[in-house]
């Protein structure tokens, strides 16, 4: 097809804001589904995200669109996640575009994440077309959003487009606006050819599909490639579009999008941002914007039975294949014994890749304290990175620490504000600027990470009755002084509950961990100290009673069978407790650092 | 050969709030042919018995059953019963006086345990029992003066709403009446019982701590020998037939809803009282639901039971603890102590027996 027939384009919206709906009346509205196949939704493809209404993995779609002019357009829809955890994926997809809906609700306005994605296309020259969905509700505004949004992207109000993807209002005129608006693509269909990877995927009877926007040239099936960045070489075993399934179509040419079935083992092997090219008639150059992504947040992953290690192992393995961005090595604990230190794009990630293991691996985990990697600079000049409290060195030992920072971003009503720089003050933040958009006030921070990947985001929706947005990329690595706190049970060290903590949060940090943990860790028979230290000084102190009454009220011979399975439950109980020296540990208790933040739950009460 | 028999009265006038017993609320009109239905199972079962030593009479509230059926009951059981065997039955105050007490006296009842809960008004009416406090005092009097070898009474702590001053005023009332036995449990909130519908709960564990603490300490210093987790008897006063129970001792329950032991096998009749008289009509027994308690089960229950009272448990004798390992450290702790092959716990350790198993033995 000639390249002026060839749309590109993406979807930035805010979850909830009606992205997939958008997806699915496109998809009816140009016959590339049928009423009858529509499956609400059809973009997201796995239930968890169906679950959590957001769009983990990108795809593309192919759909040809008779416009008004009377020519038939093929229009590549190419998804987008919605989560800052997957912010390099989705720079990638836009990538591969020429234009991108800028999805808002009439009702709610712009977000932050929008704004960083908006801010992204506009860098990457994108043509953005507005579009204020939801107009159908009666709580929509759209002189005031509509304006706003505009303004954002610095066009004529009145060319925002006003529709409601839900009863398909409108939905012709996006794809009008995104023929007659977006740019054609214009790359060399004879020089040689380059692809850019925007997503990968594996899948076990194909192996690795590659997910790309041809720039120039043609690939073919057959085909023998290679990718830039990693100099893998692999074959093109089939070629094609997905309509919205996959359709083999033999060729893709400059300008397209579409998929390369590879046969690979790992999508590590194909990686997000590469280039593929001929073997044989190789590009000079790889396309610009690759980058190496790096892990951001990790905790240890320990089976509950212990016995299930080398389950936990495999179904690691699995999962990587599929995500070359989860990381993960062995890790002994002695508190926890044998699992695995993981590293994660950021919390969503985390929270995904546990709850696949348990749901689809049907394992029970126990998950310590997320935290950040470290640099440091020793005494004797070596330079380490440190992904786990255990792996600080003694302090006498250690010349600097750098830990890394975001920037933040969060939009707010006004009367948020106080709320939210309060909460980045309390964090570590320094404050960076503030201004005010639409209604509303961004405020932008840089924060440690290790601050956000507890409970900070609860934290800012809670204390902004849910108003607050949030955004945030990497601002680098700053030197703090930081120190490692130690948590004794019963005289001794529980490495699974360390932590790296700012010098001065220490000893507020040390005791209201204690507390947590005395809330969490139920009696025991024996009186149990709980001490947080920071360097071998006991820095705050509570104790768990010991039990005082623990007895089978009464006992004859028509109870003997029920008491004795008593015990038996109470034995159950007990199972689902990690027991560490000869304390008896929920499980919760490891995550008790999360929640530092909150305030206990003070009407618990404990039998 | 079984030297215990348990037989189950189950007819009450009114559920209590706490009560998840096999009891029959009214159907008195049913006694009759239950005492035959009872004959019957015993005539079924005689085989089992050897000599009994100890005869029990629980309910429901057997004194429903009147003096004369009781008679009958007894009379029935008389061939198989020891010389001097300890003959116990269950006592609402509101179902006796001095009568009825001479009465059971001469059918050969020797021991009377008087169900008193609370000498509190309100305690009792939260309980939704049948008696008032001076009843209580009054049948306690009465079986005093009967004559009965020993007479017992039952009280409950932790009765949702109790304050520390009426377990107070409940200890002075059980001092002045300075029976020869006391059975004084803690409440538990039985899942479908009345108290359980209405949401009452327990008090923390410190505040029960305090209290079962309190009772024991009083009871001792009044003379009373603490020998079981609950149970509290004047020297020679024990409750030979429960001591059966915690030693393990093979049982044999007739009437409906009873449990018996007998070599490693648990068994319960029908629960319904129409099913129960409709089976033993039929075929003599009841319909059971059998337990098979293999060697692991009945070596945990030996240490289940055992650790209950304050003689020592011969380990020869219960089957070694599945962690022999942890005694040594419990003992440190002060919660047991070993001598000559024998395992006691501590005061304190009787109080946390639950976990002082979980540490010993694998219930699972």
């Amino acid at each position: 097809m000639p390249q002026d027939l060839i749309r590109n384009f993406c979807i930035i919206a805010h979850i909830d804001h009606g992205k997939s709906t958008l997806a699915d009346r496109i998809l009816q509205l140009t016959g590339a589904v049928t009423d009858r196949d529509m499956r609400e939704q059809i973009l997201d493809s796995m239930d968890l995200e169906r679950e959590r209404g957001i769009t983990i993995k990108a795809q593309a779609v192919r759909v040809f669109y008779t416009a008004a002019d009377g020519k038939t357009y093929q229009l590549n829809l190419i998804d987008t996640p919605g989560h800052v955890d997957f912010s390099y994926e989705v720079s990638r997809s836009l990538a591969a575009c020429e234009g991108a809906l800028l999805v808002v609700d009439a009702s709610q306005g712009i977000e932050a994440q929008t704004l960083a994605n908006t801010y992204m296309a506009i860098e990457g020259d994108l043509e953005l077309i507005p579009v204020l969905n939801k107009i159908d509700l009666p709580a929509a505004d759209p002189e005031l959003h509509g304006g706003a949004v505009a303004e954002l992207i610095g066009v004529d109000p009145g060319s925002v487009l006003r529709i409601s993807a839900k009863t398909g209002e409108g939905v012709r005129e996006v794809l009008e606006a995104i023929v007659a608006r977006i740019p054609p693509p214009h790359g060399d269909p004879s020089a040689p050819p380059r692809a850019l990877i925007f997503d990968s995927v594996y899948d076990q009877y194909r192996g690795v599909v590659a997910f790309v926007r041809v720039f120039d040239g043609e690939f073919a099936k057959g085909d023998r490639l290679v990718a830039m960045q990693t100099g893998r070489e692999v074959i093109a075993e089939e070629v094609g579009v997905m309509s919205p399934t996959m359709l083999p179509t033999g060729r893709l040419s400059a300008g397209e999008s579409g998929y390369l079935v590879t046969g690979l083992k790992s999508v590590g092997d194909l990686k997000v941002g590469d280039t593929l090219t001929l073997s044989r008639h190789p590009a000079p150059e790889a396309l610009a914007g690759y980058r190496e992504v790096k892990p951001m947040v990790f905790c240890g992953l320990f089976p509950l039975d212990a016995d299930d290690y080398p389950d936990l192992r495999d179904a690691l393995e699995k999962l990587s294949l599929n995500d070359a961005s989860l990381v993960w090595e062995p890790e002994t604990s002695q508190a926890l014994g044998f699992g695995f230190r993981c590293g994660f794009l950021g919390l969503l990630h985390m929270d995904i890749v546990r709850e696949r293991l348990e749901r689809e691996y049907n394992l029970e985990l126990l998950a310590t304290t997320p935290n950040v990697e470290y640099q440091l600079t020793t005494t004797s000049g070596e330079e380490l990175a440190v992904r786990s409290p255990v792996d600080l060195p003694p302090p006498t030992n250690i010349e600097s620490i750098r830990e890394p920072y975001v920037r933040c971003t969060v939009l707010v009503p006004g009367d948020g504000v106080g709320a939210v720089m309060q909460l980045c003050q309390e964090r570590r933040g320094h404050y960076v600027t503030m201004m005010p958009i639409e209604q509303r006030q961004q405020i932008v921070y840089d924060l440690p990470l290790a601050e956000i990947v507890t409970d900070f985001f609860d934290q800012l929706k809670s204390r902004t009755r849910g108003y607050a947005s949030l955004d945030y990329e990497l601002a680098g690595y700053r030197e703090s002084p930081l120190v490692k706190l130690d948590i004794l049970l019963a005289g001794d060290p529980v490495d699974a509950l360390s932590m790296i903590v700012h010098k001065d949060l220490a000893y507020g940090r040390g005791k209201a961990l204690v507390d947590r943990l005395r809330e969490t860790i139920p009696r025991q028979l024996f009186e149990v100290p709980i001490q947080a230290a920071v360097g071998g000084r006991i820095v705050a102190r509570e104790t768990i009673k010991a039990r005082r009454k623990d007895v089978l009220a009464k006992c004859y011979g028509g109870d003997i069978s029920r008491k004795r399975k008593l015990l038996e439950r109470q034995k159950e109980g007990k199972k689902r407790m990690k027991r560490v020296g000869s304390v008896e540990v929920p499980q919760e208790a490891f995550l008790s650092v999360l929640t530092l933040g909150s305030n206990p739950d003070s009407s618990r009460t404990r039998k | 050969m079984v030297r215990h028999l348990y037989v189950h009265l189950p007819f009450c006038a009114s559920r209590c709030g706490y009560c998840a017993f096999v009891v029959e609320v009214g159907a008195l009109e049913m006694r009759d042919a239950y005492l035959d239905g009872l004959c019957r199972e015993l005539a079924a079962e005689r085989s089992r018995l050897g000599e009994l030593e100890t005869v029990y009479l629980g309910g429901g509230t057997p004194t429903l059953m009147r003096p004369g059926r009781i008679a009958r009951l007894l009379d029935a059981i008389r061939p198989s019963i020891a010389d001097g065997a300890e003959i116990s039955i269950e006592a609402n105050p509101e179902t006796v006086d001095r009568a009825a007490f001479d009465a059971l006296r001469a059918a050969g009842v020797t021991r009377v345990s008087i169900g008193a809960q609370s000498f509190q008004p309100e305690l009792l009416s939260a309980l939704e029992r049948g008696a008032s406090a001076d009843q209580v005092r009054r049948a306690v009097a009465c079986a005093t003066d009967a004559g009965f070898a020993s007479v017992s009474i039952d009280l409950l702590f932790g009765i949702p709403g109790q304050t520390w001053r009426q377990l107070e005023a409940d200890m002075a009332e059980v001092r002045a009446l300075g029976v020869d036995h006391i059975s004084w449990y803690e409440l538990e909130i039985k899942p479908g019982t009345a108290l359980a519908r209405m949401g009452a709960e327990v008090p923390d564990e410190d505040w029960a701590a305090d209290a079962y603490e309190m009772i024991v300490a009083r009871l001792e210093d009044y003379g009373y020998r603490w020998y079981e987790t609950a149970n509290f008897a004047r020297p020679g006063h024990e409750c030979r037939h429960s001591i059966g129970y915690w030693s393990a001792d093979d049982y044999l329950g007739i009437g409906v809803g009873a449990v018996s032991t007998v070599d490693g096998v648990r068994w319960r009749n029908s629960t319904a009282l129409a099913a129960y008289l409709g089976e033993v009509t039929r075929a003599g027994t009841p319909g059971r639901t059998m337990e098979s308690l293999d060697a692991g089960t009945r070596r945990r229950e030996r240490w289940m039971l055992g650790l209950r009272l304050d003689q020592p448990l011969d380990i020869a004798w219960a089957g070694p603890p599945d962690h022999p390992e942890v005694i040594a450290r419990l003992e440190a702790g002060g919660l047991l102590t070993t001598a000559a092959g024998r395992v006691s716990l501590t005061r304190r350790g009787r109080f946390v027996q639950n976990a002082v198993l979980h540490e010993l033995m694998e219930y699972a």
